[in-house]
Parts: C-alpha cells; sequence; structure tokens
C-alpha cells in the first residue's frame, strides 16, 4: 500500500545522524490510541479479509484476558467517538451500547461486558474498526506477558508462536537488546506505565515491496523480493516501514494496550525531501551490521545505497 | 546447555543440583570446590519435582551459583522456572545428558516437529518448509521458533 496523504504526515522516524536500538518512547502529546488516515478504506478492507481467512495468524487470545479485552473496547471506542466525532459515534444506555462507523457505514448494538451480545470476543470486535493491530500486554508478578492480540501486520514475526510470551522472551531474537540490558530497562519503564500518561515510540524498518502484511507466517513468499532489488528499481521497490506504536495503561485492570499503526513509504517519496535523503543515506552507510541483518536488509543495503547516492548527486546538481 | 559442566572462580557459594547421574556429571566441578574448601551444597533431585527445588532456590542469597544436570529433556522446562525466580544466565550452569529431543514450532504452518536437537535444520513435517533451527523459546508450546532457512 501506498503512502497517499501528505508528506509532512508522514510518521519519519529519524533523529541525528545515527541509529541505535534504545528507548527511544516519548510521553504522547495527544493522547489517542488508534488514528484514522486517508487509507482508512482499503486498509480495514485489507484486515478483514486477513481475520477471516487467516485467523490463527490474526488473533489469539488466553481464556482470562475477557474482562481486559471489554477495557480495550471501552478505552478506543471513546478515543474513537471524542477525536473523529463525525466518523465514529458511541450511544451509552447504561450498558446498551450503540457504536457507529460512519466511513463504513455500520452500526452495531451490544451489552457492555456481555460476551454473547457481540459476533466474536471483544478484542477482535473492535479490531475490526481500526488500522492499527492491537496487542494486550498482562500485568503480574513484575513482569508483561502477551495474553491477547490482533495482528494482521506484523513486521516478520509470528502472533500465534507468541502468545503467552513474556515481555523479555519476546525480544530475545534482537541482537544485543540483552546484552545492553535493554530489555529489563524497558521491562521497567513499561511495569512503571501509569493511567493517563501514554507513551509512544517509532520503528523503522526497510522492505522489498509494499505489503502490509509481512507475517512471518508468509515470509517466505514475500522475502523473495529482496531479491529483486537493484539501484534502478530500489526507489518505486524498496520501502521505508514505520511502526508508530503506543503504549496505555489499562486503568481498572492494570493492563497494557499496546497499539501498532504501520506506515509505508517508496524510498523515491522518502528521498524526495532533500533534507530525509541525507539523514537517511547518512544512517544506512553507518549502520551496525548486527541491526542491518536483523532488520532484512543485508540482501539488498547496498543497492539501496547506491541509489541513495545517485539521488544525492541529483540534488547536489540542481 | 552443555553437556560439561566448567569451574567457575570466585563464588559466595556453589550448590550443585541433579538427579543421580546428573550428579556424577558434576563431580569433577564439585571435587574442585572442595578442593578449595569453597562453601558449597548438594540438591539431589530424586524425582525431578520442581517444587522443592523452586524453595530452596528462593532461599539463596545473591552471590551463589548453580549447576543443574538433568537430562536435556527436561532441561528447557527447568530453566524457565529458574529463570523465573530470577537466576540469569550468569549464575547458572545447565548440563543436559542423554538424548535431547526438542519441539520445534513450524513459523509458516505452526506444526509442532520434534527433532533431536543437534539438528540445525528440518523440512517441516505439516507443509514440507525447510526450518533453521533457532533459540526462540516458547513456554507455551514447549517448543522453539523454526525459521524459514533458504530464501
Ligand atoms: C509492550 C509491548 C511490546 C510488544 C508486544 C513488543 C513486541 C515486539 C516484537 C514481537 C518484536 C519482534 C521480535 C522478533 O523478531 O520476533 C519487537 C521488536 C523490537 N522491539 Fe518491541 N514490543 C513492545 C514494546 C517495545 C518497547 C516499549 C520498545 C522500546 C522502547 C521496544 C523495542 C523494540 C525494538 C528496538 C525491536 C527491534 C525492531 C527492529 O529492529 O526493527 N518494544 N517488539
Ligand atoms: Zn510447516
Amino acid at each position: 500500500m501506498k503512502w497517499t496523504a501528505d508528506l509532512e504526515h508522514f510518521p519519519y522516524p529519524f533523529k541525528g545522524s545515527t541509529y541505535r536500538y534504545s528507548n527511544n518512547s516519548i510521553p504522547m502529546i495527544t493522547p489517542i490510541s488508534v488514528e484514522i488516515t486517508p487509507d482508512y478504506k482499503n486498509e480495514m478492507l485489507l484486515k478483514r479479509n486477513l481475520l477471516t481467512h487467516h485467523p490463527d495468524r490474526c488473533y489469539q487470545s488466553l481464556p482470562h484476558t475477557k474482562t481486559a479485552q471489554w477495557e480495550i473496547v471501552e478505552l478506543v471506542i471513546d478515543h474513537l467517538a471524542a477525536h473523529y466525532p463525525n466518523e465514529f459515534t458511541i450511544e451509552k444506555q447504561n450498558s446498551t451500547w450503540i457504536f457507529s462507523n460512519k466511513l463504513l457505514d455500520e452500526k452495531v448494538e451490544f451489552v457492555f461486558g456481555d460476551l454473547q451480545s457481540l459476533p466474536c470476543e471483544p478484542l477482535a470486535f473492535i479490531s475490526h474498526h481500526v488500522q492499527e493491530d492491537l496487542i494486550l500486554m498482562m500485568q503480574r508478578d513484575d513482569d508483561l506477558y502477551l495474553d491477547a492480540g490482533q495482528l494482521c501486520f506484523p513486521a516478520n514475526w509470528s502472533l500465534a508462536f507468541n502468545i503467552g510470551m513474556k515481555f523479555k522472551n519476546i525480544h530475545h531474537p534482537i541482537p544485543g537488546f540483552k546484552e545492553e540490558g535493554l530489555d529489563d530497562r524497558i521491562l521497567q519503564f513499561l511495569l512503571r506505565l501509569e493511567a493517563g500518561n501514554p507513551w509512544e515510540r517509532k520503528n523503522w524498518s526497510l522492505m522489498a515491496g509494499d505489503r502490509l502484511d509481512t507475517s512471518l507466517e508468509t515470509f517466505d513468499q514475500w522475502g523473495q523480493l529482496r531479491k529483486q532489488v537493484t539501484k534502478e528499481n530500489a526507489g518505486k521497490l524498496v520501502h521505508i516501514r514505520v511502526e508508530v506504536q503506543k503504549l496505555f495503561r489499562l486503568s481498572q485492570t492494570n493492563n497494557i494496550l499496546f497499539t501498532i499503526h504501520t506506515h509505508l513509504l517508496s524510498l523515491e517519496q522518502l528521498t524526495a525531501i532533500p533534507e530525509w535523503l541525507q539523514q537517511f543515506y547518512d544512517i544506512l552507510s553507518k549502520l551496525p551490521p548486527h541491526i542491518v541483518e536483523y532488520k532484512g536488509i543485508s540482501l539488498y543495503k547496498n543497492a539501496v545505497l547506491k541509489y541513495l547516492e545517485k539521488q544525492l548527486e541529483r540534488v547536489k546538481a540542481t | 546447555m552443555n553437556s560439561e559442566a566448567l569451574f567457575i572462580n570466585g563464588k559466595r557459594k556453589y550448590i550443585f543440583c541433579g538427579d543421580d547421574q546428573g550428579l556424577k556429571l558434576l563431580s569433577s566441578v564439585m571435587e574442585k570446590v572442595i578442593e578449595e574448601g569453597l562453601i558449597h551444597e548438594r540438591f539431589l533431585l530424586s524425582d525431578r519435582k520442581m517444587p522443592l527445588l523452586e524453595d530452596f532456590l528462593r532461599s539463596q542469597n545473591m552471590g551463589t551459583f548453580l549447576y543443574l544436570a538433568i537430562p536435556f529433556s527436561e532441561l528447557q522446562r527447568f530453566r524457565t522456572a529458574i529463570e523465573d525466580i530470577g537466576y540469569s544466565d550468569e549464575e547458572v550452569q545447565y548440563i543436559g545428558y542423554g538424548e535431547k529431543i526438542i519441539s520445534l514450532f513450524c513459523c509458516r504452518c505452526h506444526e509442532i516437529n520434534k527433532t533431536k536437537h543437534e539438528q540445525k535444520r528440518l523440512f517441516c513435517q505439516g507443509c514440507g518448509l525447510d526450518l533453521e533451527v533457532s533459540d526462540h523459546y516458547s513456554d507455551l508450546h514447549d517448543a522453539f521458533l523454526g525459521y524459514v532457512a533458504k530464501l
């Protein structure tokens, strides 16, 4: 999926001229867990298709998560209705709620807290209305567990494998994360997350192609494009993939809602802004090998660098 | 997870824990510790029951070093419990013996494959994908993750 909005709205992820793993979370200025972009309708179509045809890949939950799931429904619906009043409304008559999604022309009536009143689990239900992937991290014994989640647009990881997993364990595949003590520092930070003070961060990667659903389950297919990148086609084929991740403490159940909104931008679009071009070139050319490898860029990094060099020459010439 | 124990110097206390055969594998390190006059304790896991061991490990002070020697097939399960108590990788040596069969979760079809632990590659029994064995482990599945071995 191509970025169709203004470039100035793209969540550009870079600061400085180098990139290292760190806790790059910042307090959220406008506390909102989900965002509606111009791609809303297309992405909802894609997401609903994936949820229907690949339920195990896209949705997992453990039985003890229902109360927390309802709390997520409430938080997300309240945010939608408050920030997008023309697109979403909620009428609450005691525990009977009527939720309207005007973008999709849908109206859902249910009894809050009553599982029978929805066609699916509460987390699955609300997932059908937002572009974000929604992950529930349950807190107990000073740890966080991935006990439920809806994940249609993962950056090459498997929800089905990770279900029930602890925070540090989830991050085990990342090189250097444990050795540098980052996993523990970030976990301690998350355990102290307070209701009413949400945080956000951006994560970035590169990919060959423009699929949002880059699941680990289908990597053997979409990964093939990595072999086709050349310095000639990199501008159109290679995309920067930015995840805007948000962290909310759920005040009633003391768990954490983690939302992931994935955005793709072709290198051609990224490099249209000379400052971005230079900064991205600096970062990519100095990116440590273990990060290049983990992010899956090794096969085509050189082709991308050559492409960027050509663009830099072009900018200097004008 | 090794098959041989190594003496690590300079710890406040050493714990040697294993079943009968496991403790035999620890005997040379134990002798060394005795020779050097270091504080130590033996813990026989007669029936490989976890709760007693957990209580025992919880009651230990910081600076305690643990050797655990049991069949490979049980090792990962114990390791998880010991990590939960708060022992880090630097405070424990895990020694396994016997045949180690592990489960491997296929990244494509989610099939759980059984394989010998030495094996680094495997064709998934569910979908035939060529899998590379990783050390990414799930307690819930009691399995390691198998990634695409070759694009
Ligand atoms: C609390 C909810 C979170 C969940 C469920 C989560 C989940 C994940 C997962 C599944 C991966 C991919 C691991 C793999 O390769 O299998 C990952 C990567 C990563 N996570 Fe998290 N994460 C969370 C929060 C955070 C936070 C708060 C930070 C930092 C402040 C963070 C930093 C990272 C980094 C740096 C990577 C590597 C990304 C890359 O290089 O592209 N995570 N995370
Ligand atoms: Zn398979």
